[in-house]
């Protein structure tokens, strides 16, 4: 009974609704709804580099240093030199020019352009340099802890004087302690000078007069907001006169957890940026792909991965995908430990790496990635770096290329080490490391080893497997920063990198050779000694680089991949949405 | 029950207590918080780390560090509650309000979706146990259930995102779709009304036509691109809910229960044009929610003072009348607001976010694009929490039905009605209450993956990341809350029985 009434409403109700459809207002919208205005920009672009949230406008400070905040924060600070695509130096005219106007003592001569000004129209000045150096200085300190909590210390034992000039002026020089190599990618342009000076209670001069007199006391309020006040809770941005920027684009808007809006900087000196905005993201990188295709994203930086690559790929014409070696490299170290299977053992390290099969590794677990990847035969310069052929061909001969399993095998029958176990360590989980053993083990066992698969969570924990020496060979990857002196740290005696405990006199005189030099034939010379010494002694066995996978809209202009930390936002201003 | 409350709330605070101990434990002893700087090779990765080991305190002892984050939260006594900071040196607190608020928005929905739509469906299957409605449902809600989330996610972004987006471009519909989906309709709407053979022949059949037709007619008018209902169609639509509802209560012919139902039909029928500009150009979340509150009570008012005998009846008809006219009416404004918002937004359904970064709309606009944001999360989140609450509702009411006291109701005469809404599931409700207690508490927690998935930020990403970093401070505001709202659920649980169960005594 009640069942057909229900019916009866539902199917009267529907009549209803269809006959009415049609003779409703025709047209949508009345008046004021209707006030869309084509909406946002077309050159909006929206970019997703990682699911994590934007910190601080100072991303030079140990908690807020990441390569997610520095993506964001790099777009609004210009700086004098730029990395290229494959990690060489570029200066950036824009900001200013440099020159080294002495060797000896080393003084190196940096002019800003005239017309270069913070974004608030404040001329960008030596006091902004003097700040970049102040916030270096690890001489300033504040009871135990350098007064400004800044990610690097160091100038301030490089260049005792800090910059020279007139705090106002537009030149400035720069003396180091001792030549320095990596000169050209010292920071001397961060932050404007004059909002911290304010916020500090103290004019330019005061501070610039504080700053050079090392006068901790004085500097104590500049560096109290240098360290916090530009810290704000998620989705409040800093107030906008204490946020001038140098660089192409200015803050817009945040939204906390969700996105970060960067816009033009209206009174940028150099050439304006190619969209009007600038959206970054926090997405995870496994929604990257969907989100590109159904057009919530641009531009992604999902994870390098084979699936990712088929996914990409199965979008077709509408994405471009930008496949590339990064400057992060995977290798092999010998454990150097007194005691350890192979510290003393030339021969045994030899028969190792005879039976490594590093082409298989490359073509099985890399070039599904990147096609151009290839055995990575060097240490200190990549496949896509112009001195690469240069280097390998003067210090490695090819003797490792192919798997010699009968070579190895008779290695280790004379060195009496036939089932010695080799346990190699890497932290776990790390799926493409298992896959990397599994191979060297079916391989290396031929040869006589007994190949174990050491990774565990805690290897590089303190107290953990790689600390203990509980290992035979490390498994793991350095990332390059593009600096010519940073691997002193990991191969010469004594320092904090060289876990292995590697120590060859001859690599520490080479590596003392080139870090005082600044003569670039020296640097390619002294490099090409190193590689050798290394090849011949078997500090450990290179692998491959990273590859790198972005990806962007079809139309989108402009777009490349970069092998350095910089990532696929490095050039981001000139990024263009095709009309 | 105020010495078992404060019995309850004491317990609690230990429980409470001990459990932070153990977990803050368990965290910073679950990895390596350096980690991602041992690999590094910056020339001042030393300095990195002695900052880091000073700024999380690395180097104090265990029971240090849980005692400075405990020392933090007593002073929530004081409302000054200081959770300390993340990794990143941002502050927990701002953190917490703004992960709690989002997870809230994305949990509560789907929550009560669930609820309602698995009470609803439990109902429906004891009604008709071993029907074929029973097992397809029930076939159905476990399929769900039993959903990787992540790979559903997927899914739903394909075809409900990017599928849906690309064919609202242009919409159109093949000759095969039309048939296709006029028999599916057909077929599950007879599944739903049941009845005799020639009765769900006949049903399909309707269904099947109707659908058949309207979906041609509403391509033509571009009601894909253009939705829209009009002046005349809420009213319209509002005198059938009038009329039907007082069809379903007590019949047409009761004129003490039609006449205040027709009265507030033709009051939304005014409304919905008077008030237009409002609509139009004042609108906001508080006009909304005042005049939600006003549909329910000028209605009562209505049938209260109209019904005379059937006045309870009759201001239930009528509230029902004045709350779906109201909807109507919303709902007409937001298909006017579709096109405009088709402008500013060409892909209405996104991927991933909880709103469309500097969106640029008004009320209307705005709201479709929260709406739209949270469509397939929640989406996700109900159907895969479907399974528990329709198959606890089922398997109660039938145990309930099977009660001496529902045969003595039958036996009395009671229509069927009030005999299983209010014999048998108001007793069938007890255990679910529980569930649904334990279901909230866990599912403030337990949308990590679902928010992954869809770029919200929300607790389970606090949680997630922090523990990812071995960064105490995020994952212990996280236990605070869920933990908090674990035991704040059961206790209200337990007063809930006490109030549907008159023998529960405490």
């Amino acid at each position: 009974m009640r069942l057909k009434r229900i019916s009866m409403a539902v199917a009267a109700g529907a009549a209803l609704g269809l006959a009415l459809s049609a003779c409703a207002p025709t047209d949508a919208g009345d008046g004021g709804n209707g006030e869309a205005n084509g909406g946002s920009a077309d050159q909006s672009i929206a970019v997703s580099i990682g699911p994590n949230d934007f910190v601080s406008y100072n991303g030079f400070t140990p908690e807020s240093y990441s390569t997610y905040n520095s993506g964001i924060v790099d777009r609004m600070q210009a700086g004098f030199y730029n990395f290229g695509t494959e990690g060489e130096i570029i200066p950036n005219e824009d900001l200013g020019s440099y020159e080294m106007v002495s060797e000896d003592p080393m003084v190196v001569e940096y002019t800003i352009s005239d017309d270069a000004v913070w974004s608030d129209g404040t001329p960008i000045t030596v006091a902004d340099a003097v700040l970049a150096w102040t916030v270096q200085n690890a001489k300033l300190t504040s009871g135990d802890s350098p007064l400004f909590n800044s990610v690097s210390q160091d100038l301030g034992d490089d260049v005792p004087e800090g910059p020279q000039g007139d705090p106002a002026g537009k030149k400035f020089t720069v003396e180091f302690a001792e030549p320095n190599p990596d000169w050209e990618i010292q920071v001397w342009m961060l932050h404007p000078a004059h909002v911290v000076a304010e916020q500090a209670g103290m004019s330019i001069e005061e501070f610039v007069q504080a700053a050079r007199d090392g006068d901790a006391e004085a500097l104590a309020p500049a560096a109290e907001f240098w360290n916090t006040g530009w810290h704000t809770n998620p989705g409040t941005l800093p107030d906008e006169a204490q946020v001038p920027v140098s660089g192409p684009y200015k803050f817009g808007s945040w939204e906390a957890g969700q996105s970060l809006t960067l816009v033009p900087n209206e009174n940028y000196y150099g050439e304006q940026a190619a969209n009007d905005e600038l959206v970054f993201r926090f997405v995870d990188q496994g929604a990257m792909v969907q989100a590109l295709d159904n057009g919530d994203l641009d531009v992604i930086a999902p994870q390098p991965t084979v699936d990712t690559l088929s996914q990409l790929e199965g979008l077709g014409d509408a994405v471009n995908i930008h496949q590339r070696d990064t400057l992060t490299w995977e290798h092999l170290d010998f454990n150097f430990v007194d005691g350890a299977l192979f510290a003393d053992n030339l021969e045994l390290r030899k028969a190792f790496a005879m039976c490594v099969p590093r082409q298989q590794i490359v073509e099985n677990l890399i070039q599904p990635i990147n096609p151009e990847a290839q055995v990575l035969n060097a240490r200190e310069v990549f496949p896509f770096q112009e001195n690469y052929e240069e280097v390998v061909s003067a210090s490695y001969e090819g003797q490792y290329d192919e798997v010699d399993i009968e070579g190895a095998k008779a290695i280790v029958d004379e060195q009496g080490a036939a089932g010695t176990e080799v346990r190699i360590g890497y932290s776990a989980p790390n799926p493409r490391r298992t896959d990397q053993v599994a191979m060297i083990k079916s391989s290396c066992d031929q040869a006589g080893f007994k190949i174990v698969d050491a990774g565990n969570a805690d290897f590089f924990q303190p107290g953990g497997t790689q600390e203990r020496g509980d290992y035979e060979v490390a498994l793991f990857a350095w990332a390059g920063s593009g600096q010519i002196t940073s691997g002193e740290n990991i191969y010469a005696t004594g320092k904090p990198q060289n876990y292995g405990e590697y120590s060859n006199p001859e690599v520490d005189e080479a590596w003392g050779r080139l870090t005082t030099s600044l003569d670039e034939s020296v640097h390619l010379e002294e490099t090409k000694n190193i590689e050798k010494l290394l090849w011949d002694d078997l500090f450990g066995i290179p692998l491959f680089a990273h590859p790198g996978l972005d990806a962007s809209a079809s139309d989108i202009e402009n777009v490349e991949g970069t092998a350095t930390q910089d990532q696929i936002v490095w050039n981001a201003h000139e990024w263009h949405r095709a009309e | 029950m105020l010495k078992f409350i404060i019995r309850r709330v004491g317990a609690a605070i230990g429980i409470l207590f001990g459990a932070s101990l153990l977990l803050y434990v368990l965290v910073i002893n679950s990895g390596d918080p350096l980690e991602d700087l041992r690999e590094s090779n910056a020339e001042n990765r030393e300095y990195l780390i002695q900052q880091r080991i000073e700024f999380m305190n690395l180097d104090v002892p265990w029971y240090q560090r849980y005692w400075d984050w405990l020392a933090g939260v007593g002073k929530c006594f004081a409302l000054q509650c200081d959770l300390g900071t993340n990794r990143s040196g941002v502050s927990v607190d701002s953190l917490l309000a703004l992960a709690a608020s989002s997870t809230l928005r994305l949990v509560l929905l789907a929550t009560v979706l669930a609820l309602i739509i698995g009470i609803a469906i439990g109902i429906l299957t004891a009604i008709r146990q071993y029907s074929g409605l029973d097992y397809g449902v029930t076939f159905a809600t476990f399929l769900f259930f039993s959903l990787p989330v992540f790979w559903a996610a997927v899914l739903l972004k394909e075809y409900m995102a990017i599928g849906y987006n690309d064919w609202l471009r242009d919409p159109d519909f093949t000759l095969g779709q039309i048939l296709v989906i006029a028999a599916i309709a057909g077929f599950l709407m007879q599944v739903f009304l049941a009845g005799s053979l020639r009765r769900r022949i006949l049903t399909f059949a309707v269904t099947a036509v109707f659908i058949g037709a309207a979906l041609p007619t509403l391509l033509a008018l571009g009601y894909f691109r253009e939705p829209r209902l009009g002046y005349v169609g809420v009213a319209l639509l509002t005198f059938a809910v009038a009329l039907s509802a007082t069809a379903m209560s007590v019949g047409l012919k009761t004129r003490k229960v039609l006449y205040p139902a027709l009265i507030t039909a033709a009051l939304v029928s005014v409304l919905q044009i008077v008030l237009v500009n409002v609509f139009v150009y004042y609108m906001n979340w508080w006009i909304m929610a005042a005049g939600l509150a006003l549909a329910f009570v000028i209605p009562w008012f209505i049938g209260h003072s109209m019904g005379g005998r059937y006045k309870g009846t009759a201001a239930g008809v009528s509230m029902t009348t004045g709350v779906v006219g109201a909807g109507l009416t919303v709902l007409d404004h937001f298909f006017r607001s579709w096109p405009g918002f088709l402008d500013l937004k060409p892909r209405p359904i996104s991927t991933i976010g909880s709103q469309t970064p500097n969106f640029a709309g008004g009320f209307w606009e705005t709201a479709l694009d929260y709406g739209t944001q949270l469509i397939l999360p929640t989406i996700l989140l109900t159907v895969i929490s479907l399974a528990s609450y329709s198959r606890y509702t089922r398997a109660s009411m039938l145990e309930v039905s099977r009660q001496d006291y529902i045969r003595t109701a039958r036996s009395k005469g009671l229509p069927e009605r009030t005999v299983i809404f209010r014999h048998a599931f108001r007793n069938a409700l007890i255990p679910i209450a529980t569930i649904a207690a334990f279901d909230f508490a866990a599912l403030i927690g337990g949308a990590v993956i679902t928010e992954t998935v869809f770029g919200w930020k929300g607790m389970g990403e606090l949680f997630i990341t922090g523990l990812d970093q071995v960064d105490p401070a995020p994952v212990m505001a996280f236990f605070l809350v869920t933990g908090t709202a674990a035991i704040l659920f059961n206790l209200l649980a337990d007063i809930f029985y006490a109030i549907l169960d008159p023998r529960i005594r405490v």
